[in-house]
């Protein structure tokens, strides 16, 4: 019952924060969200499940009774409730709990209007974002993944900056359009399942298609029906990833976006993308994505390095950080073809990882933004003269960033990259990784140079404003984020050993399938 | 009783420590962060003198788990520890200079009017502590990912003290150059790691380990099976990409041609750091990995010859600009490139001894010759310019003489520490050279260089130290503490005699290999649980793969084994007095003159470091920066452009957009509320297609 009970503490309190006083939203809207924090927290300190959830040899973690109740019937097919999780999703459902709390905390100096329906609008994101990460049944899945949409629009729409309007309009234009080709996609696999499957759950689809019980559908064999309905569904996740070439609403909507919901778009709703690959794309259909290996690395290796050039060229500091994302990004892209446990594990892990990483980023640039009223690097130098916590913070985070050991991104990532070194079902496997590698170069080069011109030399500031201490509220949650990031750089295994077991199953499902590993 | 290798641990945990203490509460402290540093590195230095004296007298090597980093899909990557004789001898070295270095930062630091006006402290101790802990704990590294990622974790700490004085220009821009430039090295080191932990399945450095498989398939062809190899490719081959890949890492930490360029501007930083850091220990970081690994290199004999052709290049073309730098500091860094140059040279002709042995001389006089620099430097209120000294000898004794034995080392005059140890290196490299011709190229540049290391060098301290001061502040320089002066006494005891630890002329002339005390120290090993031998870590065990393996033989030279190494001992040491000589005429005069502008136009390329400064510069800001920007129109202009223009019909037109943006909230929701629409037809056309 705690997923459930989640989704309704975090759903009726967003309903109460909307009805509250706006002086008293914020901190009620705090309040509330422990609540899914501390009962994300129980859950993964009480999970006992193991296995991944679209395998029958799962072993279920946190499943109620209310799992299997029929919401309505299509023809021989029914919508069922259906919410469990595993090593994979129970990560990232703490990851969302975790980032909204201090989102929250994050917005109490920007946010000064409207604030009852800002902070209610984040809490019905995050009860979408735990119902995306849960739920198991397709239909009810895509009603909370099309849910997270229009409360992000309406934050970016309302609350953001001057070119906030043309960014909501993009931003929303964008996925939802990617909604409908990844929707007309999984039709396609659920076509090709007709008479075989009674539902549209998810565990379901996939064994059945594991079983090899796909049949073609009108002109398309069964093969080709795998691939168009892959591709369909990759491109429509491709975008909320963002992968190169359907990235450009990212900058747009991170730099208009207050700095609270650039930390949850960075840092959450873009693993929802990565996320859905990996159940869908690449847990139903290995045999494509091994069949296609090679284009699938390219994409990512030019995800990786493109977006760090763009990163390089960039002068809003928001911008250079939003950029990263696409670069890191990839990294999950070529662990996850890489099917071996240290890929796949090691793409889980940097969504983990990176959502921490970027969070801290995009909220010290919050944090210097609330000060300075600038984030232009050109506007400013020496920033660390007169906001040292800041400064010193930001210097960690981009480290982090940067794959400094002993932080979460250098296990993430050396883990991608052991996984796709020797990854036998993708050819060229040393010389794809090493090219992506090449990522931690300009990464360097960009956030150094940021560090240097803004952060470091003798102070000066474009704007008029008086610089003054940060509240302890703007702070603390980047101290919260940063011990986080160290304490899965020292020990990954806290989180590595349930994603290790959730991702296993996929590793040899794809051995199987794909004759590689 | 506890065993003193139960503890190796707190050799790097003692110093953390100190870091923590400084960055908490350092700044209500009495000398803010200085005194638990010293405090902390004393104790390293105990520990680890106890572990030395442990191998020494068990003869044992020791290896642990301390602590499993992660556990899956097959292999495990841990932490251990690793104490043999060469991680013990360098663990000595490493905290015998951060202790010394930490009580000269009191001094430096501390005690300087200026340098309390610009404050920082508890950041600057912070600095050194969690330095001293990730070099310590690189140094007792049991495996080649550890050891990478403490090498990371030095990088960091090196570019927070090159930037220590952040304020200003300079300073924060060389921080960014040395970790970026050291970056590309590292990235090369980061594929060779993931490399060796696929292919091997172990990155484990001793019995067991990635060199001692490699080096077992390369003489008996065994083992083929548990080694992974990317497609077709030779193993040999694959081996020597491993290894050059890891030598990338090693080229930028230790400063070798062509990625030596940041060691110079890391000179911003203060001169206690540039002496630990940039001088004797960080920047050895590079060598003694190689050194670490030497099994893996041992038997690879294309690899060997690119590390000694780097070493010698290097030796003799940082030693050539050297020579015309007018920066103490400047002078002092070039010297340290071209030394371990001639580490690279010697590891790459297989003379392991001979390396560790320069790495050994050659930490405690550069570390000398920097502090005392710094020494310099203080005292004179922070002139740094060779042509604004001169005269110091009077008024700074102690100084002078320390540093007087410093140069003496440096520039290999016989009995000070640096002849020995760079003769060795020297004798080695002819010793394949007359075998293997190619090598003798790598030689003759190592020879040619100590003739310019002996001018630069004294060309330092003859404007320094003699003649007439040629400023005020060099007439009248502040009095020194005893912080200052002790550090400096103890290193110019050291640079004198440590090189008697290894006389190799003087025992083959005697005849009496008993007095080799280091090389019979770096060719024990038996391990510590269960007595068994740990032959792979061990000299003999090298030699035996570079001669063997490599195919790499030694010439017998002229005119006889006795004989030979005291003649060309003679013939190098002829060079560097020639060269201190030629300093003496030029510069130990009332005036002297500068002669840089005599040289003409090859002068000016030389000054102007043959321009591989403004090359890199250029690399970066002349085409990466347009690509990158080029990159970014591209993006803006085709990729999104071609999205809005895609959507123009519907959303985007200038008329449109604006009429959807003026109903601000409630456009919105009708755009969301019409999308669930087509959401809920979809559906229905889904239910209903198959009703």
């Amino acid at each position: 019952m705690i997923i459930e009970a989640l989704l309704a503490v975090t759903l009726l309190g967003g309903i109460a924060v909307l009805l509250a006083p706006d002086r008293l939203a914020g901190k009620l809207a705090f309040g509330i969200s422990l609540g899914p924090l501390l009962g994300g927290l129980w859950m993964f300190w009480q999970f006992d499940g193991s296995g991944n959830l679209m395998f029958d040899s799962a072993a279920k973690s946190f499943e109620s009774s209310l799992s299997g109740t029929t919401l309505l019937s299509m023809g021989p097919w029914d919508v069922q409730w259906l919410a469990a999780v595993d090593g994979i999703s129970l990560p990232l459902v703490v990851l969302s709990t975790i980032l909204t709390t201090l989102a929250i905390v994050s917005a109490w100096t920007p946010i000064d209007e409207r604030q009852s329906q800002f902070y209610a609008l984040v809490l019905f994101m995050e009860a979408a974002l735990i119902g995306v990460f849960t739920a198991l049944d397709f239909f009810v899945w895509f009603v909370f993944w099309e849910g997270v949409l229009v409360p992000m629009v309406l934050l970016i729409g309302v609350w953001g900056g001057p070119r906030r309007k043309y960014a909501a309009i993009k931003f929303l234009v964008y996925t939802n359009v990617a909604s409908a080709v990844l929707f007309v996609g999984f039709l396609g696999l659920l076509a090709g399942l007709d008479g075989t499957i009674t539902s549209f759950a998810l565990p379901e689809i996939s064994q059945a298609i594991h079983a090899g019980e796909l049949q073609g559908v009108g002109p398309f064999s069964p093969e080709e029906l795998a691939t168009v309905s892959f591709f369909a569904m990759f491109a429509g996740f491709a975008v909320k990833v963002p992968i190169v070439p359907v990235h450009t609403w990212l900058p747009d909507a991170h730099v208009e976006a207050p700095t609270p919901v650039s930390v949850l778009l960075a840092g959450v709703l873009l693993k929802m993308g990565t996320y859905a690959l990996l159940r869908f794309n690449f847990t139903m259909l290995p045999e494509v994505a091994m069949a296609n290996a090679e284009l699938i690395a390219a994409i990512a290796v030019i995800s990786i390095l493109y977006g760090a050039m763009l990163a390089l060229a960039q002068r809003d500091l928001k911008r250079i950080v939003a950029y990263s994302s696409v670069s890191s990004m990839g990294y999950v892209i070529l662990g996850l073809v890489a099917f071996t446990v240290y890929g796949v594990g090691g793409a889980t892990f940097q969504m983990l990882s990176h959502g921490l990483i970027s969070g801290l980023l995009f909220m010290t640039v919050g944090v210097i933004y609330n000060t300075t009223h600038t984030r232009m690097v050109g506007d400013m130098s020496g920033l660390a003269d007169r906001m040292p916590v800041a400064s010193w913070v930001f210097v960690a985070g981009a480290f982090g960033y940067m794959g400094l050991p002993l932080m979460s991104g250098f296990a993430a990532e050396l883990f991608v990259f052991i996984g796709a070194f020797g990854a036998e079902g993708l050819q060229y496997s040393p010389i794809f990784t090493a090219l992506g590698m090449f990522g931690i170069v300009i990464v360097a080069g960009y956030l150094l140079s940021a560090m240097q011109k803004s952060l470091f030399g003798p102070f000066r500031l474009e704007t008029d404003y008086e610089i003054g201490r940060a509240p302890f509220h703007d702070v603390a949650p980047l101290f919260v984020l940063l011990g986080l990031i160290v304490l899965l750089g020292v020990a990954p295994d806290v989180v590595f050993d349930m994603v290790e077991s959730a991702t296993q199953p996929i590793v040899d499902a794809a051995a199987e399938n794909g004759g590689g590993a | 009783m506890v065993n003193a290798f139960d503890l190796v641990w707190l050799i790097a945990a003692l110093p953390f420590l100190s870091f923590v203490v400084s960055v908490t509460v350092g700044r209500w402290l009495p000398k803010e962060g200085a005194l638990p540093g010293i405090a902390a590195t004393a104790g390293s230095l105990a520990l680890s003198l106890w572990a030395f004296l442990t191998v020494r007298s068990s003869g044992a090597h020791y290896e642990n788990e301390l602590y499993t980093w992660i556990d899956a899909g097959g292999f495990e990557l841990t932490f251990g520890v690793l104490v043999d004789p060469l991680s013990s001898m360098m663990l000595v070295l490493v905290s015998l200079v951060a202790f010394l270095v930490h009580v000269f930062s009191m001094g430096y630091m501390n005690d300087d009017e200026l340098h309390r006006e610009k404050g920082g402290f508890p950041r600057y101790y912070a600095g050194l502590g969690l330095f001293s802990a990730s070099m310590l704990a690189f140094v007792f590294s049991s495996n080649l990912l550890m050891a990478f990622m403490f090498f990371e974790l030095v990088g960091l700490c090196s570019w927070i003290l090159i930037g220590f004085w952040f304020r200003e220009e300079a300073p924060p821009s060389a921080a960014k150059k040395a970790f970026l430039v050291t970056r590309f090295g590292d990235y090369f080191f980061l594929v060779g790691v993931v490399g060796i932990l696929v292919t091997f399945g172990t990155s484990g450095f001793a019995d067991g380990g990635f060199p001692q498989i490699a080096s077992h398939f390369l003489e008996t062809g065994e083992g083929a099976d548990h080694i992974w190899v990317p497609g077709d490719l030779d193993t040999q081959t694959w081996f020597s990409i491993l290894g050059l890949l890891v030598l990338g890492g090693v080229i930028g930490k230790s400063a070798q041609f062509p990625l030596h360029t940041w060691l110079p501007d890391a000179m911003e930083g203060p001169t206690p750091v540039s002496a630990l850091i940039h001088a004797a220990t960080m920047v050895a970081a590079g060598v003694y990995l190689v050194a670490r690994m030497f099994g893996f290199y041992a038997g690879l004999p294309t690899v060997l010859a690119i590390i000694a052709f780097i070493g010698g290049f290097t030796a003799l073309f940082a030693a050539s600009m050297g020579v015309v730098k007018d920066d103490i500091k400047q002078v002092l860094a070039y010297s340290t490139i071209s030394q371990y140059g001639y580490m690279m040279l010697a590891l790459g002709v297989g003379g392991y001894v001979a390396a560790s042995f320069h790495l050994l001389n050659h930490a405690f006089f550069k570390a000398l010759l920097f502090l005392g620099a710094g020494a310099v430097i203080v005292a004179t209120h922070h002139h740094q310019d060779m042509w604004k000294l001169g005269g110091l000898k009077r008024e700074m004794p102690v100084t002078y003489y320390t540093f007087l034995a410093g140069s003496l080392a440096l520039a290999g005059i016989v009995p000070f520490s640096g002849f020995w140890s760079k003769d060795e290196v020297l004798y080695d490299a002819l010793l394949i050279g007359l075998e293997q011709p190619l090598f003798l190229a790598a030689y003759a540049m190592g020879l040619l260089a100590v003739f310019l290391t002996g001018f630069y060098t004294f060309r330092m301290v003859f404007l320094t130290f003699h003649g007439e001061p040629r400023s005020e502040h060099a007439e009248h320089p502040e009095p020194l503490r005893w912080n200052t002066k002790g550090p400096l006494a103890v290193l110019g005891v050291l640079a004198t005699v440590t090189g008697l630890l290894n006389m190799k002329p003087v025992a083959e002339l005697i005849g009496n290999h008993d007095i080799l005390y280091l090389e019979n120290w770096l060719d024990s090993g038996t391990a510590a649980n269960g007595g068994e031998w740990m032959g792979s870590l061990t000299y003999h065990h090298y030699g035996h793969l570079v001669h063997e393996v490599a195919g790499l033989h030694e010439g017998s030279p002229p005119p006889s084994a006795e004989l030979a190494p005291i003649v060309f001992g003679a013939i190098s040491l002829s060079l560097a007095l020639g060269g201190a000589l030629l300093a003496k005429s030029i510069y130990d005069v009332p005036e002297p003159e500068r002669m840089t502008d005599r040289l003409g136009p090859v002068g000016r390329v030389v000054q102007r470091n043959y321009y591989l400064d403004e090359f890199q510069v250029w690399l970066a800001t002349g085409v990466t920066e347009p690509v990158a920007r080029a990159s970014n129109t591209f993006d803006q202009g085709i990729i999104d452009g071609a999205v809005n223009a895609t959507s123009s019909v519907s959303l985007f037109s200038g008329e449109r957009v604006r009429r959807i943006q003026s109903g601000a909230v409630t456009n919105y929701v009708l755009v969301i509320v019409m999308s669930l629409i087509v959401f809920v037809v979809a559906v229905g056309i889904v239910g209903g297609w198959f009703l």
